[in-house]
C-alpha cells in the first residue's frame, strides 16, 4: 500500500514535467501573455528539478531516504495548492518552481523505497501519460483541476511514508560517483530533451491545431509508450550498445517523421511516434541501468540521473520556445490567408459564403486570444451537412490551416531530432565506456 | 547476426519508409493552396447572377491587390482588423486602389458579355458611391440591385 501511494506519487511527479502541455493555450488565455511567458510554466518546474537534484548529489548521502521523500511530498502537496489556487502568471511559475524543488527531494527519497527497476518504469509510465492526464483534467473541469487533483495522490503518498516509519531505509555512505554514469547521464539529458519533441509538440499538434479532444489525442499519442513497451522485449535480446545505438536512431527517424508530416494525418504521426517509442523502449531501460549505481549509490545516482533528465528537457524547451514562438505567428498569418483564398474561391453562393465569411471572423478573433476556434461550425451552422460544395469548402479550408501550422512545429521537431542524434554519436564516441558499466 | 539485430534493421527501414511516404505526399512542398499573383488573370465561375457578381468583385479585388503590390486575401483580410492583419496602406490608397479595380474588371464582365450594358451603367455608379467596406463584403448591395 505503501509503495503503491509512493509509486502514484513518483509518476504525477515526473507526469508534471509535461502534464500542463495541453492547458497552455488555455493559460495563454487566461494571463494574457506570449509564448515564451506561458513555457515558463513547464520550464520552471522542469529547471527547478534539474537544479534541486544536482544540488541534492551533494549531500543525499546524509539525510534518511524516508524523510528526503516526506520533506519533498509536503512541499509538493503545498506547491501544487498553490498552483490551483494562482491568480497571475508570476505566482504560478513561482509555484512551480516550489512544486519542482518538492518533486526533486521526493524521487530522490523514493529511489530506496521503490527499488531502481519500479521508480524506472513508473517514472517513463507518469512521464508518457502526463500530456494526456493534463488534457482530459482540463477538458473535463479546467486548468486547476491538473493541480488540485494532485494534492490527494502527495497526501496519500506522505501518509504512508510516514506510517512506515522514515528511519527504515538507511542512508547511503559517502563515496564519489563513478565517472561512468557521466555519459549515460548525458545521453539520457539528450534523449529526455529529443521527448520534448515527441510528447510535448505531438500532442499540442493534435490536440491544438488537428482540434482533437484530448481523449482522442490520447489514443494517438499512446502509440509511443505502446510501443516502448513493445520494444522492451528486443532489449533484451540485443546488445546492449547495439540498443542504444539503435534507439537513438529511431528516435531521431521518428522524430524527422514528425518534422516531415505534409498534413493533419494521424496514421503517419502514429508510425512517427511508434518509432520514437521504440527508440526509447531500447535506449533509456539500458542507459538508465548504466547511470545507476544499484549498491550503496543508489540515491545519490538517482539524483543525478533526475537532474540530468530534467536539464534535458529544460534545454531542449529553452530552444524551443522562441522557435515557436518566432514560427507559429507567421505561419498563423499564413494559414490566415491560406484559408481566405479557399473560401473566396469556393464555388458556393454569397447567401453562404458572407455569412460563414463574418463567423470565421469571430472564430479567428478567439484564436487571437489563445483559445482554440472551431473552423467547422461556421460551416456547420449554414448547412455544410446538407450541402456537398459547402462541406467541400470546409473541409479544404481545414486541411490548409491545418498543414501550414503543422509545419510550423518542423524546425522545433528538427531541434529535437538533433538532440537524439547527437545522444546516438555520444554513445559511439563513449562506447566502451557504456559498455564497462 | 542475430535475429533481433534484423529486427532493429527492419525498424530502422521503417523510418526511411515513413520519410519516403511524406517525401511522396509533398512534404516539402508547400501546402495548397498557393496565393495566386493577383497581376495574373485567372478564370472564374460565370453562369448565374450569383456566380457573375463574385467574379466580378474578386476580379475587382485582384486588380487592387495587383495596384497595392500584395495578394487578394491580404486586402481583404486588411479590412478585419480582428483577425490580426493589419492595413499596410491609408484609407484613401485603398478606396482608389479597389475603385479602379471594380471598374476594371465591370469592364471585362460588360466585354465578356456577362453583365449587360444597363447593369454595368448601374454598378459603376455603385462602386463610384457605395463604400468600401460593403462592397468587400461579397457585393450585397450589387447582388440586391440585380432583384437577387
Amino acid at each position: 500500500m505503501k509503495r503503491t501511494a509512493v509509486a502514484a506519487a513518483v509518476a504525477i511527479a515526473f507526469a508534471d514535467s509535461s502534464i500542463v502541455v495541453l492547458a497552455l493555450p488555455e493559460l495563454y488565455g487566461r494571463f494574457h501573455t506570449t509564448i515564451t511567458g506561458v513555457s515558463w510554466v513547464i520550464t520552471a518546474y522542469n529547471l527547478a528539478v534539474a537544479l534541486t537534484a544536482f544540488a541534492l548529489v551533494l549531500f543525499a548521502h546524509r539525510v534518511y531516504a524516508g524523510r528526503l521523500l516526506a520533506a519533498g511530498l509536503v512541499v509538493f502537496l503545498v506547491a501544487s495548492i498553490c498552483c490551483a489556487v494562482s491568480e497571475s502568471l508570476a505566482f504560478l511559475i513561482a509555484a512551480r518552481s516550489v512544486q519542482g524543488i518538492g518533486a526533486a527531494l521526493l524521487l530522490a527519497g523514493s529511489l530506496p523505497v521503490l527499488g531502481a527497476r519500479r521508480w524506472t518504469i513508473v517514472g517513463t509510465f507518469g512521464l508518457a501519460v502526463g500530456p494526456a492526464l493534463g488534457g482530459i483534467l482540463t477538458q473535463a473541469f479546467d486548468w486547476r483541476a491538473i493541480f488540485i487533483a494532485q494534492a490527494p495522490v502527495a497526501a496519500l503518498g506522505l501518509v504512508g511514508t510516514i506510517r512506515a516509519h522514515p528511519h527504515e531505509v538507511v542512508d547511503e555512505r559517502p563515496r564519489p560517483l563513478p565517472g561512468r554514469v557521466l555519459p549515460a547521464n548525458t545521453c539520457l539529458a539528450l534523449l529526455f530533451g529529443a521527448l520534448v519533441g515527441a510528447l510535448f509538440l505531438a500532442v499540442l499538434l493534435v490536440i491544438s491545431v488537428w482540434n482533437y479532444s484530448p481523449i482522442g489525442g490520447a489514443f494517438v499519442v499512446s502509440a509511443l509508450p505502446v510501443a516502448a513497451l513493445a520494444a522492451r522485449p528486443l532489449e533484451a535480446r540485443l546488445p546492449r550498445l547495439v540498443a542504444v545505438w539503435g534507439g537513438a536512431a529511431l528516435l531521431a527517424g521518428g522524430l524527422i517523421g514528425l518534422a516531415l508530416l505534409p498534413s493533419a494525418s494521424v496514421w503517419l504521426m502514429v508510425w512517427a511516434l511508434a518509432l520514437c517509442g521504440a527508440g526509447l523502449g531500447l535506449a533509456v531501460p539500458v542507459l538508465s541501468n548504466a547511470a545507476l549505481d544499484l549498491g550503496p549509490g543508489l540515491t545519490r545516482s538517482g539524483t543525478l540521473t533526475v537532474g540530468a533528465r530534467h536539464l534535458g528537457l529544460v534545454l531542449a524547451i529553452a530552444l524551443i520556445a522562441p522557435l515557436l514562438a518566432s514560427k507559429v505567428p507567421a505561419a498563423g498569418d499564413r494559414a490566415l490567408l491560406k484559408g481566405t483564398a479557399v473560401l473566396l474561391d469556393a464555388p458556393i453562393g454569397l447567401d453562404k459564403k458572407v455569412p460563414v465569411a463574418l463567423d470565421l471572423r469571430g472564430a479567428f478573433a478567439q484564436a487571437r486570444a489563445g483559445v482554440t476556434p472551431d473552423l467547422a461550425e461556421p460551416f456547420n451552422k449554414h448547412g455544410a451537412q446538407h450541402d456537398p460544395a459547402l462541406a467541400a469548402a470546409r473541409d479544404k479550408l481545414l486541411g490548409a490551416i491545418e498543414s501550414t501550422i503543422t509545419r510550423a512545429s518542423r524546425s522545433a521537431f528538427f531541434v529535437c531530432a538533433g538532440f537524439a542524434a547527437l545522444a546516438l554519436v555520444l554513445a559511439l564516441a563513449f562506447r566502451r565506456r557504456l559498455e564497462m558499466s | 547476426m542475430r535475429p533481433a539485430v534484423w529486427v532493429l534493421v527492419a525498424l530502422l527501414a521503417t523510418v526511411v519508409a515513413l520519410v519516403g511516404v511524406e517525401l511522396g505526399k509533398g512534404a516539402l512542398h508547400e501546402p495548397a493552396p498557393k496565393l495566386a499573383n493577383p497581376c495574373h488573370p485567372r478564370g472564374g465561375r460565370t453562369g448565374g447572377i450569383d456566380a457573375t457578381i463574385q467574379r466580378i468583385v474578386l476580379d475587382g479585388l485582384d486588380g487592387a491587390a495587383c495596384r497595392l503590390h500584395t495578394t487578394r486575401e491580404e486586402l481583404v483580410l486588411s479590412f478585419a482588423p480582428e483577425t490580426g492583419i493589419r492595413r499596410r496602406w491609408d484609407q484613401h490608397t485603398v478606396e482608389v486602389a479597389i475603385r479602379a479595380g471594380m471598374l476594371r474588371s465591370i469592364d471585362e464582365a460588360q466585354r465578356r458579355g456577362d453583365l449587360p450594358d444597363f447593369a454595368a451603367g448601374l454598378a459603376r455608379e455603385l462602386v463610384k458611391r457605395v463604400p468600401i467596406d460593403q462592397l468587400i463584403r461579397g457585393g450585397l448591395s450589387l447582388r440586391g440591385l440585380l432583384g437577387q
